[in-house]
């Protein structure tokens, strides 16, 4: 599409408030791009874009990987555009292109990376046309937004241009099946001593045969459907895998990684599968990028896991685990929940699960609770749950469905409430899980458990 | 008592399927079967207590839509009966007369009930519900693609206080034909609605039902009822 008056009076008006909201302090994410967007409805298609456009998607790890992918290439010196301060919708996206070019509109960088909302494929894969597409996985998410994962896959699959190239999560039957005519790579992460086939979590969001309808057999379940399986009946399989990882070292905190016939070890920033799924992510799209394995490892190195997402400290004697959940996403929510469970020793957990708008504002729709896999805090280890939110008496009538005595459980409204109920003397480990816009409250919270864990401490000397 | 649960590698969407979980902690000596897909149900050949079906996607409806179509006389023979059927979400619309799809194009359906439904995939309509069923206010709320329609006014489920109905127009929300009860009303409903569940339980042949946790359900189901009036 060609530049007009309309594009460049939607560029000017776009530039001029991202210097203005900059003057005044604010990150200017998503308000130029709206105000683009208002005066020219098309501006995202008239744009000039960078030569190479990198993006990455999914439900769940995109910001972290996109994180990660800049972190290095920050680390070797690179240029290029990305959306880390902006939203990973259009208005983002646009924000991100106006602050990132010339006062003509010309871009600054040949490269960009963009972190993409899986749900606004629609709007921005057509545009931006990816040379490269990230995908990370597809699982249920807001049930608001997104509905299912059908449709989400949907999306996806109308809306990649046939050029892109992909780098697929083989592991996931799901996303792994995203344009199959496309070029494409897969990642994945080898069975584990341990691994089966036995289903642990409520959502198995692919149990039959895309392409025949037979039950499928699955090789492994990882969680929910991630693993490897394939159909008895046709030759439905998980996809070969060009990037995987052959041997996990939790102790040594290493992973490593054959592809291409080559074998090679990473640093782990973080143990939990998830973010060995995310680093791996990461590492294919850098190798594909023509980094080297060198080269990443040692950035890598230097990485940790942003500490609003996932927190360790060590405090006289017990460990204070502060872990992020995206509420409504009843994935994200699981994992968490399967990690307190997994966590070495005895735990007391604080759930603040609110969504911080709807319990401002409305009532959060709960369906999403029944699909979360609640029942793995009723393990044994697990000797205290103190619940807060609005939503507390139905959060407390799913744990009680799910199997956890009322004994070990107290819920109120106010997070600051619940962690008064903290018997630091009964567990080594306090986990706060909280909400993404619960951060504030959650490290209240944190402080407040310390105080706690500090007078039991004096009580005991005492 | 027999319970059988359609097909929930497929209908298990938005939590409802845990709702069935929850009636089995009521009724610990029912026996629940989980009809899968490849096998015959168990409703061809029995009468149970309850028949279940949750939401599913729209490639599981033409699915699930193509695998009922032989036993569409053994249902409406059941609904005339009398037998107790628990349909949510778009299960609802697998007993319709058609789903118009975004093109225009129509699935036709099992043509036992008088509603039809209409997909819009780029709007998905999300609202909170609250509602009247014989005395008892229904609090739950609603996502879905699709709006139903209905030329008829004799098998209303609830009459709409707050949200929508089967569509935006119409002020009651669900069918339910003798004691077939379909909702897009979610929740789950059978968790969030403690007396419901227990008018259901009747319908099934309890008398004088108790629920699992009834008091806590209730206490929840007082407090969400109290934010809906709070945050209108």
């Amino acid at each position: 599409m060609k530049r007009n008056i309309r594009f460049y009076l939607a560029l000017f008006t776009a530039k001029i408030t991202y210097r203005a909201l900059r003057l005044l302090g604010r990150k200017g994410t998503n308000v130029p791009g709206e105000l683009a967007l208002y005066i020219c409805p098309d501006f995202l298609g008239r744009v000039q874009l960078p030569e190479r456009v990198i993006a990455i998607t999914g439900t769940n790890g995109k910001t972290t990987v996109s994180n990660m992918v800049e972190d290095v290439l920050d680390d070797c010196g690179w240029q290029y555009t990305c959306n880390r301060m902006g939203g990973n919708v259009n208005t983002g996206l646009i924000s991100t292109l106006v602050s990132h070019s010339s006062p003509l509109g010309k871009p600054k960088h040949n490269l960009a990376v963009f972190e993409v909302d899986e749900r606004s494929a629609p709007l921005l894969l057509p545009y931006i046309k990816p040379d490269i597409l990230v995908c990370t996985n597809l699982f249920r998410d807001s049930y608001k937004r997104n509905a299912h994962t059908e449709f989400i896959f949907s999306l996806l699959n109308d809306y990649i241009p046939d050029s892109t190239k992909l780098i697929l999560n083989g592991d996931d039957l799901i996303s792994s099946r995203l344009k199959e005519k496309n070029e494409n790579r897969f990642f994945g992460i080898a069975k584990e001593d341990g691994e089966d086939g036995e289903m642990k979590n409520i959502v198995c969001d692919i149990r039959s045969c895309p392409k025949c309808g037979e039950t499928l057999e699955w090789d492994f379940i990882r969680y929910h459907h991630i693993g490897q399986a394939h159909c008895p009946h046709c030759d439905f399989a998980s996809p070969p895998l060009d990037y995987v990882i052959t041997n996990i070292d939790r102790e040594k905190l290493t992973f490593t990684l054959q592809y291409d016939g080559k074998t090679h070890e990473f640093p782990i920033i973080n143990v939990n599968f998830i973010n060995i799924y995310n680093s791996l992510a990461a590492i294919s799209l850098l190798i594909t990028l023509g980094l080297s394995p060198d080269t990443i490892a040692a950035s890598m190195q230097k990485m940790s896991i942003s500490e609003s997402r996932y927190a360790e400290e060590k405090f006289h004697g017990k460990d204070i685990i502060m872990h992020l959940a995206k509420g409504q996403n009843p994935i994200a929510c699981s994992r968490a929940f399967e990690n307190a469970k997994d966590y070495p020793g005895s735990k007391a957990v604080l759930l603040y699960l609110d969504d911080y708008y709807d319990a401002t504002y409305s009532v959060e729709n709960i369906a999403w609770f029944y699909d979360t896999d609640f029942e793995f805090l009723k393990d044994d280890s697990i000797t205290q749950i103190m619940i807060s939110g609005v939503r507390h008496h139905d959060l407390y009538v799913r744990l009680l469905i799910a199997g956890v005595s009322k004994e070990k459980m107290t819920h109120c409204v106010k997070p600051e409430d619940a962690i008064e109920e903290y018997l630091p003397e009964k567990a080594e480990t306090l986990f706060v899980i909280y909400d993404l816009f619960n951060l504030d409250a959650a490290n209240a919270v944190k402080k407040r458990g310390k105080e706690l864990i500090l007078e039991a401490e004096k009580e005991a000397q005492a | 008592m027999k319970i059988e649960v359609l097909f929930p590698e497929m209908c298990n969407l938005f939590g409802d399927l845990k709702s069935m979980d929850y009636l089995a902690l009521c009724l610990p000596e029912a026996e629940f079967i989980r009809t899968s897909y490849s096998t015959e149900p168990l409703f061809v050949t029995e009468s149970p207590s309850l028949i279940y079906m949750g939401p599913m996607s729209e490639n599981a409806q033409e699915k699930v839509i193509q695998k009922l179509m032989p036993y569409r006389e053994r249902l409406a023979e059941l609904i005339e009966n009398g037998s107790p059927f628990f349909f949510t979400g778009n299960a609802v619309e697998i007993l319709g007369h058609y789903i118009e799809k975004d093109d225009g194009s129509r699935l036709a359906a099992l043509d036992i009930l008088p509603i039809w439904a209409k997909r819009d995939m780029m709007h998905r309509h999300n609202s909170k519900f609250v509602g009247q069923y014989e005395g008892n206010t229904i609090v739950g709320f609603k996502s879905q693609f699709t709006m139903a329609y209905t030329d008829t006014d004799i098998y209303p489920l609830f009459t709409v206080e707050k949200g929508i109905g089967l569509n935006e127009k119409l002020k009651y929300e669900g069918i339910r034909k003798n004691n077939f009860f379909g909702t897009y009303v979610q929740g789950p409903l059978l968790v969030l609605n403690p007396e419901f569940t227990k008018n259901l339980l009747t319908i099934m042949g309890l008398s004088n039902p108790t629920l699992a946790f009834e008091k806590e359900v209730s206490d929840a189901y007082l407090a969400l009822l109290q934010d809906f009036k709070d945050k209108g």
